[in-house]
C-alpha cells in the first residue's frame, strides 16, 4: 500500500493549505490567503504532475490502456487547473463572495477526485504494480519539481 | 472493468433527473402543510386517518422523492454506478409514483378498496422497477465502497418496504385476509424509517461528510458493520416477530443504541473538519443528527411509559433528522450541479455557486426550519398552534421550492445567452 500511502499524506497536506486559505479570506486577512493559496497550488499542480508523468504512465503501461480512468483522472486535473485559475483572480480581485464560492466548488470537485483516486485508482496500482516497479515509480515520484 | 465503476467522463446525471425529485417532494411538501391545517391536531392520534394520510404524505410523497434525487445524483458519484438513460427512468419512475401516492392517500380517506388496488399497482410497479435496476446496477460493481455497500441495504430495506406495504394494501383492499395485519404493518414501519430513511442517510453520509467539510473519514468499524448489522437486526426481528411480537423492545433498545452512535460519531466529525468555515449546512446537519438523538430518547422513554404525546414528540424528531440533512444535502447539490453542469459545458458566464442560492438564503431556511420543528413541538401541548405549524410547513417547503425553480430558470437562461468555448474545455 505504498502508493496508497504516500498519495493519500499529500492530498491531506492539500487540504490544509487550502482550508488556510479560506479561512483567512473570510476573516478577510488576504495577505495570509495569498500565501495560503499559492503553497496549495503549488503543491496540488506538483501533485498532479507526479501523477501524470510517473504514476498514470507506469500503471498505463502494466493494465495496457491509456483510455479509461488514467484518461479521467487527467480530465479533472484539466478542470481543477481551470478553478485554480478562477480563484487566484477572485484573490486578486479580493472578491470574498466570489472567492468563497469557487472554493466551495472546488472542494466538491478536488474531494470527489481524491476519493476516487483513494477509492480505486491508487489501490488499483498497489495491487496490479510489482514491487519492484512501485518502488522506482515512488521514488520517481517524489523527485518531481513543477 | 474499470470503466464499470462509473469513472466515465459524465459523472452527473442530467440536471432534470435530479431537480425535478427534490422539487415533486417539496410539492408534497407543501401538500402536508395544507393537510395539516385541513386536519389540525388530529394527526396526532396515531390511530387516525389524519396521522396515516401525513405520515404518507411526508414519507412517501416527500422523503421518497428527495431520496430519489439522492440515489440518481449520489450513485455515480460515490458509488461508482452509471445509470443508462437517466431521463427515461426518471419518466418511468416519477409519473406513476406521484399518481400512485395520491390514490393512496385517497384510498387512505375514502377507505375505497379500488384505490388501494391502484395505489398498489402504481407504487409497487415503480418503486420496485426503480429499486431493483439500482440494486442490479450495484450488484455488478467490481470495486465496493462503504457507501455503494451502504446503499445496497438500504435499497433491500426499500424493497421490503414496498413488499410488506402489498400485503398491508391488500388486506384493506380485501383481498386476503389480514392474519398477520399488526406484525407485518410493525414490520413495515421499521423497515421504512430505520431500514430505508437512516440506512440510505447513513451510507451517503460515510462518504458525503468527508467530501463536503473535509473531515477525518468515518471509523472503518462503522463503515463495515454498521449498515448490515442494522439490516440484519430488522430482518431478523421481523421473523422473531411473528411468534413473539415483544422482541420489538429488543429491537428498539438495540436500534436506540445503534443510531445514537451513529449521529455522536457523526457530530464529532463535525467537529474535527479542516474547513473551520461553518455554513447553514453544516447547521442543518447538526441540527438532523440532535433530532436524531432526540428521536430516540423519546423512543427510548416510550418504552417504558405508553404516552402518547411521547410518541409524537419521537416521530416528530425523527421527521426533522430525516428533513434536517435533506436540506444540508439539497443547498450543496443544487448550487453545485448547476455550477458544475454550466461550466464543463464551457460557459464561461456560467453562475457561481452562490449566484445559484446564496448561503443566506440557505440559512434563512434553516431559521424557517427550526421554527417550523419547535412549533410543532409545542403543538402537541398546545393544540391551537397546529395551524401555524402547518404554514410554517408550507413556507418551508415553498421556500425550497421556489429555489429550484430559481436555479433551473438560471441553467435554461444561461444556457440560452450565456457565452461558451467552442473547443473541448480541457484544453482551455
Ligand atoms: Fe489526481
Ligand atoms: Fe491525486
Amino acid at each position: 500500500m505504498i502508493i496508497s500511502h504516500y498519495m493519500k499524506d499529500e492530498h491531506r497536506a492539500c487540504d490544509t493549505h487550502f482550508a488556510a486559505a479560506e479561512q483567512a479570506a473570510a476573516n478577510g486577512d488576504w495577505a495570509k490567503a495569498e500565501e495560503g493559496f499559492i503553497t496549495f497550488s503549488n503543491e496540488t499542480l506538483t501533485h498532479f504532475k507526479k501523477e501524470e508523468e510517473e504514476l498514470f504512465p507506469a500503471f498505463e503501461a502494466q493494465t495496457g490502456s491509456s483510455e479509461g480512468p488514467t484518461q479521467v483522472m487527467r480530465f479533472e486535473h484539466e478542470q481543477v487547473k481551470s478553478l485554480i485559475g478562477k480563484l487566484a483572480h477572485a484573490l486578486e480581485a479580493q472578491d470574498k463572495d466570489a472567492y468563497l464560492s469557487l472554493c466551495e466548488s472546488m472542494m466538491i470537485l478536488l474531494q470527489q477526485h481524491n476519493m476516487k483516486e483513494e477509492q480505486m485508482l491508487y489501490a488499483m496500482c498497489d495491487r496490479v504494480l510489482p514491487s519492484d516497479v512501485k518502488e522506482e515509480t515512488l521514488d520517481k515520484m517524489k523527485k518531481v519539481v513543477l | 472493468m474499470f470503466s464499470q465503476n462509473g469513472l466515465s467522463l459524465d459523472q452527473a446525471p442530467p440536471l432534470s433527473v435530479v431537480f425535478r425529485f427534490f422539487f415533486t417532494g417539496s410539492i408534497f411538501g407543501m401538500l402536508a402543510g395544507v393537510l395539516i391545517l385541513f386536519y389540525q391536531a388530529d394527526i396526532f392520534d396515531a390511530h387516525s386517518v389524519a396521522a396515516v394520510t401525513l405520515t404518507h404524505t411526508l414519507t412517501l410523497g416527500v422523503m421518497l422523492s428527495f431520496m430519489f434525487a439522492a440515489l440518481f445524483q449520489m450513485l455515480p458519484v460515490i458509488a461508482g454506478v452509471t445509470l443508462k438513460n437517466p431521463i427515461k427512468k426518471a419518466n418511468a419512475l416519477q409519473y406513476p409514483f406521484i399518481l400512485g401516492v395520491l390514490a393512496l392517500l385517497f384510498a387512505f380517506n375514502l377507505s375505497a378498496p379500488w384505490l388501494f388496488g391502484i395505489a398498489s399497482f402504481l407504487l409497487g410497479g415503480s418503486v420496485l422497477f426503480i429499486s431493483f435496476t439500482m440494486l442490479k446496477n450495484i450488484l455488478t460493481l467490481t470495486h465496493h465502497s462503504a457507501s455503494s455497500k451502504g446503499m445496497l441495504t438500504a435499497l433491500i430495506s426499500l424493497v421490503l418496504v414496498v413488499i410488506l406495504a402489498l400485503y398491508l394494501t391488500a388486506s384493506l383492499a380485501s383481498f386476503t385476509e389480514a392474519t398477520y395485519y399488526t406484525a407485518i404493518k410493525e414490520a413495515h414501519y421499521s423497515f421504512g424509517l430505520f431500514g430505508w430513511v437512516a440506512l440510505l442517510i447513513i451510507s451517503i453520509s460515510f462518504q458525503v461528510i468527508e467530501m463536503f467539510y473535509v473531515t477525518p473519514p468515518y471509523p472503518t468499524l462503522v463503515t463495515k458493520y454498521l449498515p448490515n448489522t442494522l439490516l440484519g437486526l430488522l430482518l431478523l426481528s421481523t421473523v422473531v416477530s411473528f411468534f413473539t411480537p415483544l422482541i420489538w423492545v429488543v429491537t428498539d433498545v438495540l436500534l436506540i443504541l445503534l443510531l445514537c452512535g451513529y449521529a455522536l460519531v457523526t457530530l464529532k466529525r463535525l467537529t474535527q473538519k479542516k474547513r473551520p468555515l461553518t455554513d447553514a449546512t453544516v447547521l442543518f446537519w447538526r441540527m438532523g443528527l440532535g433530532s436524531l438523538l432526540l428521536s430516540m430518547l423519546f423512543m427510548g422513554l416510550t418504552l417504558s411509559y405508553d404516552i402518547e404525546s411521547i410518541k409524537s414528540l419521537s416521530y416528530l424528531f425523527f421527521t426533522s433528522f430525516s428533513l434536517s440533512i435533506v436540506f444540508a444535502m439539497f443547498y450543496k447539490i443544487v448550487p453545485f450541479l448547476t455550477w458544475f453542469h454550466l461550466n464543463s459545458q464551457g460557459y464561461f458566464t456560467a453562475p457561481m455557486m452562490h449566484e445559484v442560492i446564496h448561503p443566506k438564503t440557505a440559512k434563512k431556511h434553516l431559521y424557517i426550519h427550526i421554527a417550523t420543528v419547535a412549533i410543532f413541538a409545542v403543538s402537541i401541548f398546545i393544540s391551537e398552534l397546529t395551524l401555524l405549524a402547518g404554514l410554517l410547513t408550507m413556507l418551508s417547503f415553498g421556500w425550497m421550492s421556489y429555489q429550484i425553480i430559481h436555479a433551473y430558470l438560471l441553467y435554461i437562461k444561461t444556457q440560452k445567452t450565456g457565452e461558451k468555448f467552442d473547443m473541448n474545455m480541457g484544453n482551455g
